[in-house]
């Protein structure tokens, strides 16, 4: 059902902001279907590593290898077939509000079609499409919502949405920014394992940024430390102590208080 | 997937039918679309009538004659000929235009016009934004009611409510038919009425608008955050005191937004309501075309009113701008 | 703009300044279009009018009150709701073309469409050409804007002469136009969160704009249209002043033959269907954009 699981590998990638680095010097693979936790302090440059992995952000410098293609050097189409591979869960989730649930799980899967197609999709899906997208829900454990209206749906809810337009596009690779920054634990908990889950039954590689430490210990086996938009630490979730988790955190206050933030 | 969507489908044909719809919205844009598929089929709006030959040779004359007459001339054999393009010959023309109005004709200037233009929207809009700060207090639900930002609890009697209703209602009625009467209409009756130049243009502008500014006050002061009003009210404060010191303030720039939007729309039926024979562009427009079609003059003078209305629009836009940078 | 900045009430000596900037500038109008109360007053043979015309306002007409009526005829109630119809048709007419136009140049007028990829920016033609058709679309729609419907109907009478569609063209001009200034700043201002999601999945420029934001500002756009088709029937009327079969020739000939009743009649029946309308789409935007 899903494409071949696709691999990312980044070689000295970094990103400005203007003036200010956003990333610096960042080098990591990511192998097909590994589940990984991205952890580190606000503004340490998750969202931006992420959204360098899927080319919504361009590198300053560096390389940004998916599954064979370099996102730098291949066309503009070549580029939006590859983020068509590639689900994104928005940390703000980034749903149509006044549009039924079903068209929102159904606009996922845009960017593999052209225009005219894509527009009798929406506009008039065909049976087996709306029953695919009703798996999907089922999936996340929403189905009865198919037909509702996507504002009328609790936050948890909608982030389930939003999580399922990622699984209709049928990915190699989910990319999730802050999945669980606007849920409650109990939910928040819920939703990870919901991801992981899908993860290791589909084989499909999982790169999800997160505030809550507890639970990305618990639930990936791989963690990456970012520290202003540098890797602090790369390695398995056993081998992470509290000591390293302190250092992520200490520091980054530490240097607050040096800038005088 | 297609596994499990067989038994699933007719879980899915229940929850479409049972999904939440309005039929309010579906019937009301039912009825417009019909209706605006369907004025084609009723209407005689026929491309073939509007291109006849005859309109078409209609149309070839009034485009010779769109040309300043000044740089045309009349053959012996009657038909019209273009001279070459002359700037300065077309600048002294547009001279007498905006000195004299039509040629020939007692009328006043097209810069004098173009004065009286802006100035009965000015007056127009400036009254009507009076007169509509006084009704929308009446028609806001929250201010006019029994108990006006009372704390919850607090029941008012049913004769009162009753009497506050009819308030609320009346004057709502009133600015609906306030509104519901074009500017020209309104102006082609107070002219018979009044007999004076400008007075029925700056009224019937101000009646118009007035309904539309009281209706928007009215949405502005309901919109008003009431927590620290039910605290005033809390404190003793009458309902007076509390438009005037907790609402009023808070009201002013999006009652500015709305009464420069306004004032766009009166300086263009401004222009127009010249054609009844007020002092605005319309007149000369209409002049220039009643004493013998001179289409020349009468295309200088909508080129005169669209540069008033665009100096209008700039105004507006840039007070508006300087409104949303002061609140 | 902080947001904590737009809760502070407006300046209070700017609002000083403001309403008496207001009073000054009516005061300016008033001096220069040399008006007194006095002129409000109308004189003897405005009284005789004004009393007889207000003396009608109850008692509307409810068949002909010509002294004179031809052959062949409608009684005066059918007459008026044949013009009240006619109004309708053509404002629907009129709006039909109107909501194409602004469809249309709405979507060239707006900058959602050419703003670009945040990577890689924008295509050669989103580069080069699209400003060029922004900018160009802004001015067209200025123009069309800046030309009053009653304006463009008195050229359209010159140019062509009176043909129905004339007038449905000379209201959709100006309305289109309106239409598309307000519909590509509605698209301009929606939120663009959805658009980014669908970028970022791979959809392509118009894909993004159809399905990521279109959808959020559909139902704005459309309590927009409903308001604007009860300016459309106004101004159907108003084009019965240059002899189109709609309310406002009835109105013109009863006054001008001072069938005062009459006047009322159609009067009563064009505030009918204006205000009906009028509650329709207060109604209806109240369900779209709650």
């Amino acid at each position: 059902m899903h494409g071949t699981p696709c691999g990312f590998r980044l070689e000295d990638v970094s990103v400005q902001f203007g003036s200010t680095p956003a990333l610096t010097d960042i080098s990591l693979t990511i192998g097909a279907g590994e589940a990984v936790g991205l952890v580190g302090p606000s503004g340490s440059g998750k969202s931006t590593l992420l959204r360098v992995m899927n080319g919504m952000v361009r590198p300053a410098s560096g390389r940004v290898h998916v599954s064979g293609d370099e996102l730098g050097s291949i066309s503009r189409r070549a580029l939006r077939r590859v983020r068509a591979t590639i689900g994104f869960v928005h940390q703000e989730l980034n749903l149509i509000p006044n549009l039924r649930v079903a068209q929102n799980v159904l606009a996922g899967r845009l960017g593999s079609q052209g225009l005219l197609p894509s527009m009798r999709g929406m506009l008039f899906p065909s049976k087996q499409v709306i029953a695919n997208a009703y798996a999907v829900l089922e999936r996340v454990g929403i189905p009865e919502k198919l037909f509702e209206r996507t504002d009328t749906l609790s936050g948890g809810q909608q982030q389930r949405v939003a999580v399922a337009r990622a699984l209709f596009q049928r990915p190699a690779a989910l990319l999730a920014d802050e999945p669980v920054s606007s849920v409650d634990p109990a939910r928040a908990r819920d939703t990870v394992s919901l991801l992981t889950g899908i993860s290791t039954e589909q084989g499909l590689t999982l790169c999800a940024s997160l505030h809550n430490l507890d639970l990305a210990r618990e639930f990936f086996p791989r963690l990456i430390g970012l520290r202003a938009g540098r890797i602090v630490f790369d390695a398995k979730a056993s081998e992470i102590g509290e000591a390293e988790f302190h250092a992520l955190y200490d520091l980054a206050a530490a240097e607050m208080m040096a800038d005088g933030a | 997937m297609s596994a499990r969507a067989a038994p699933s489908s007719t879980q899915v044909a229940d929850l479409w039918r049972e999904r939440p719809r309005s039929r309010f919205v579906r019937v009301s844009l039912g009825l417009v679309t019909l209706l605006l598929l369907g004025s084609w089929f009723v209407g005689d709006f026929s491309l073939s009538d509007t291109f006849s030959a005859q309109r078409s040779e209609n149309l070839g004359r009034f485009l010779s004659e769109v040309r300043p007459w000044p740089l045309r001339e009349r053959l012996a054999d009657g038909t019209m000929r273009d001279k070459p393009w002359d700037w300065g010959v077309f600048a002294t023309w547009s001279g007498e235009r905006l000195s004299d109005g039509v040629s020939d004709r007692d009328t006043a200037g097209g810069l004098e016009s173009a004065r009286g233009t802006l100035a009965i929207s000015v007056l127009a809009i400036v009254l009507a934004s009076l007169a509509s700060l006084v009704f929308c207090w009446f028609a806001a639900r929250n201010v006019a009611s029994p108990q006006p930002f009372a704390p919850t609890g607090v029941t008012p009697s049913a004769r009162h409510r009753w009497a506050w209703r009819v308030v609320v209602g009346g004057t709502r009625l009133l600015l609906v038919l306030q509104r519901s009467l074009p500017e020209y209409v309104l102006a082609f009756l107070l002219l018979a009425m009044l007999q004076t130049a400008a007075w029925p243009a700056v009224l019937a502008l101000a009646i118009h608008n007035s309904g539309i500014l009281g209706r928007l006050n009215a949405e502005i002061i309901e919109n008003v955050d009431a927590r620290p009003l039910v605290a005033l009210r809390a404190l003793g404060a009458s309902r007076t005191k509390i438009a005037l010191v907790g609402i009023a303030p808070a009201m002013l720039p999006r009652f500015l937004t709305y009464f420069f939007y306004r004032w766009e729309t009166c300086v263009r039926e401004a222009t127009v309501l010249g054609i009844l024979g007020m002092a605005s562009l319309g007149w000369l427009i209409d002049e220039a075309q009643v004493s013998g079609y001179k289409y020349d003059e009468m295309m200088f003078f909508i080129g005169l009113g669209v540069a008033i209305v665009l100096l209008g629009d700039l105004i507006s836009a840039i007070a508006r701008g300087i409104v949303r940078r002061a609140s | 703009m902080a947001p904590e900045a737009t809760r502070r009430p407006f300046p209070l000596r700017a609002r000083g300044t403001v309403l008496l900037a207001l009073l000054v500038a009516g005061a300016w109008a008033a001096w220069e279009l040399e008006l007194s109360w006095g002129d409000l007053t109308p004189n003897e043979g405005g009284v005789r009018v004004t009393k007889s015309f207000f003396q009608r306002a109850l008692t509307p007409a409810l068949a002909s009150e010509a002294s004179h009526v031809p052959e062949g005829t409608p009684p005066l109630l059918v007459l008026s709701l044949q013009a009240a119809w006619t109004t309708l048709i053509y404002a629907a007419a009129s709006m039909s073309l109107a909501l194409l136009l602004g469809l249309f140049l709405g979507f060239f007028a707006s900058t959602a469409w050419w703003a670009g990829d945040p990577v890689g920016g924008r295509t050669r033609l989103g580069r080069t050409v699209a400003p060029l058709v922004y900018g160009a679309t802004r001015v067209l729609i200025g123009l069309m804007r800046s030309v009053h419907e009653v304006i463009w109907a008195v050229l359209f009478l010159a140019a062509f002469g009176l043909t129905p569609l004339a007038a449905v063209i000379a209201i959709a001009i100006p309305y289109g136009g309106t239409l598309a200034k307000i519909f590509s700043e509605m698209i301009d201002e929606a939120p663009r969160g959805a658009a980014l999601a669908l970028r970022a999945s791979g959809s392509s420029g118009l894909q993004v704009f159809g399905f990521g934001l279109l959808p959020a500002a559909l139902p704005d756009m459309l309590a927009y249209s409903f308001y604007r088709f009860e300016c459309a029937l106004r101004s159907s009327a108003v084009l019965g002043f240059f002899g189109y079969a709609t309310l406002g020739r009835e109105i013109q000939q009863s006054f001008s033959s001072t069938n005062y009743g009459e006047v009322w009649t159609h009067l009563y029946v064009l505030m009918a269907i204006v205000i009906v309308f009028d509650l329709w789409s207060g109604k209806l935007r109240a369900r779209l954009t709650a």
